[in-house]
């Protein structure tokens, strides 16, 4: 049963968003568009490329690298954001009561909408493809393949659960894409995706370590770029993993809560 | 005609300011800056903590004439957030009109498209100008300076830019239109001009393929004018500028003016205005 209300909301979403211009613009214009944003912020200085530290070690970096490996982890992450937002289309159509009236789980509706999305960043990774080929003096170094691809998987499954847990939101709220709206540019700013974590303020950093993005930012580009090994990357590869738990049991209970405040207050088809 | 044209210009701006002031949202206001915060904080923390103040081996002095890269980029948000703040009210015009039920109503009027979409256009860009002052000042902490300021040509650069983004709103709503998209377009068009613009870079300093969109972008010459008129740059020649963005503004403004009033016809004729 939880597998089948994951499939079907699974392909019911693809079918409505896939092709559409909504995911035409976040999987494809937006990144690229940031991508490129970011890349012109580094060009008036001289140096090309960027020093990562991470432990004792410093790492320098290809800058067309490390821009469009944040792109990469970030878009993923703007995808699962967006995956709330098909709750937002079900009120819109008048369909949500309907849906949650249905005895399919919550955690699989809410597991079906962030697998759609995660499909529909494929216009992404196409588009992430043939910018490498573009940009074809970006210097990959890689040493050990194990941990690139334990870093992509525990990236994407960190940040599918964090998206489940803000999925939550559009059902609680009227104002969850607001709310998600609000969330980007202080992500992208916090999680080193612009710039390197060492330089942001120490203040801050309390912060940029509850996202998943940070974690994966660092466990990518050093696996990819930096030719770091599974033993080096094994504590944010073990962040990931932890908050992949975390977030997915908070995701179970915050649908839970979510769905019972709306359905005591009516508010389920209140805009 | 003129009379009336004004009158509806004036009707128009007035119930468009009346409508953001009643339903004024703090959450909404405080979104249009995120954007301009993240650019400033980034690129204070690149040019202060990353690069330790180094700049480019050829000089983004020479490249620009000033060399004062955090007040480069401060004046760059803050028009950012000038043309955001436009072009998010009148790109949507259509759409909002669609939503709320009033489109055939509105086209059903014997008004002239161009004076109404300038009414909507003016009242944008008067809302506009706060958010463009409130960047100026938080720009101050992070180091901007005005170095001399030219009046005139500030003034010239901000009108013709509103010119341009008139005729951008024009052809964003025809897209609407006819598409029956929601924001893409217009948030398509805004992506283009936050990267192609010269916004965080000299154009000068991009790829030649990025310098060649740049170049048909009204807005490259806005920003360009507007640094000159503040930071005192002089190696611009305003008036090559002045002239490149008239034209521009024109070519933009026709193109619209005839797109809009095709699309127009054309849905009239299919009875498709009120079709989601």
């Amino acid at each position: 049963m939880f597998t089948r209300v994951v499939f079907a909301e699974a392909v019911k979403s693809l079918k409505v968003y896939f092709f559409s211009s909504r995911t035409l613009f976040w999987a494809l214009a937006l990144p690229l568009g940031n991508g490129l944003y970011l890349y012109f912020l580094y060009l008036p200085f001289a140096t090309k490329s960027v020093d990562l530290q991470f432990g004792a070690t410093t790492y320098t970096i290809d800058l067309v690298g490390f821009t469009i490996i944040g792109q990469l982890l970030y878009s993923f992450f703007t995808m699962m954001l967006l995956a709330g937002a098909s709750f937002d289309a079900e009120r819109w159509q008048g369909t949500l009561e309907v849906l949650l009236l249905s005895p399919a789980s919550r955690v699989a509706i809410l597991l079906g909408g962030a697998l759609a999305n995660a499909v529909n960043y494929v216009w992404m990774l196409v588009a992430l493809v043939l910018s490498w080929v573009a940009f074809i003096h970006v210097s990959i170094f890689v040493t050990d393949p194990l941990a690139l691809c334990g870093s992509l998987l525990l990236s994407y499954l960190a940040m599918m659960a964090l998206g489940m847990c803000l999925e939550t939101v559009d059902v609680y709220s009227r104002r969850g894409s607001i709310f998600t709206a609000w969330l980007q540019e202080p992500v992208m700013f916090l999680s080193g995706q612009i710039f390197p974590l060492q330089s942001l303020p120490v203040s801050l950093l309390p912060l940029s370590y509850l996202l998943p993005l940070t974690f994966g930012l660092m466990a990518v580009r050093l696996t990819l770029l930096g030719g770091a090994s599974i033993y080096d990357v094994r504590m944010p590869l073990a962040t990931l993993a932890s908050m992949t738990l975390i977030f997915f049991i908070l995701a179970s209970l915050l649908v839970n809560y979510a769905e019972r405040r709306a359905k005591t207050k009516a508010t389920l088809t209140q805009f | 005609m003129a009379s009336h044209s004004i009158r509806v210009i004036a009707s128009t701006a007035k119930v468009n300011l009346i409508m953001t002031w009643r339903f004024f949202s703090w959450t909404g206001f405080a979104l249009r800056f995120f954007t301009p915060l993240m650019t400033l904080g980034a690129a204070w923390i690149l040019y202060n903590v990353v690069y330790a103040r180094q700049t480019l081996p050829l000089g983004f002095g020479a490249v620009i004439g000033s060399s004062g890269y955090l007040s480069f980029i401060t004046v760059g948000n803050a028009f950012y957030v000038f043309v955001f703040a436009a072009a998010f009210v009148v790109g949507r015009v259509m759409f909002w009109e669609r939503a709320t039920g009033t489109i055939e109503a509105t086209f059903m009027t014997p008004m002239s498209r161009l004076a109404y979409m300038s009414g909507i256009m003016l009242a944008a860009a008067t809302n506009s100008l706060i958010d463009f002052a409130a960047v100026f000042i938080l720009g101050l902490a992070f180091g901007f300076q005005i170095a001399l300021l030219n009046a005139p040509l500030f003034l010239s650069s901000l009108l013709l830019t509103a010119f341009g983004l008139f005729g951008i709103g024009l052809i964003t709503n025809a897209i609407t239109l006819t598409f029956r998209d929601r924001t893409t377009t217009a948030n398509s068009l805004m992506i283009l001009f936050m990267v192609f613009c010269g916004l965080v870079c000299p154009v000068e300093l991009m790829p030649p393929w990025a310098q060649l969109i740049s170049k048909a972008l009204p807005l490259t010459y806005g920003v360009r004018l507007m640094r000159a008129s503040l930071l005192g740059i002089v190696t611009v020649d305003p008036m090559h500028d002045i002239a490149t963005l008239l034209v521009l503004d024109a070519i933009y403004v026709v193109i619209g003016a005839i797109t809009l009033a095709q699309i127009e016809k054309n849905l009239r004729k299919k009875a498709l205005f009120s079709i989601f």
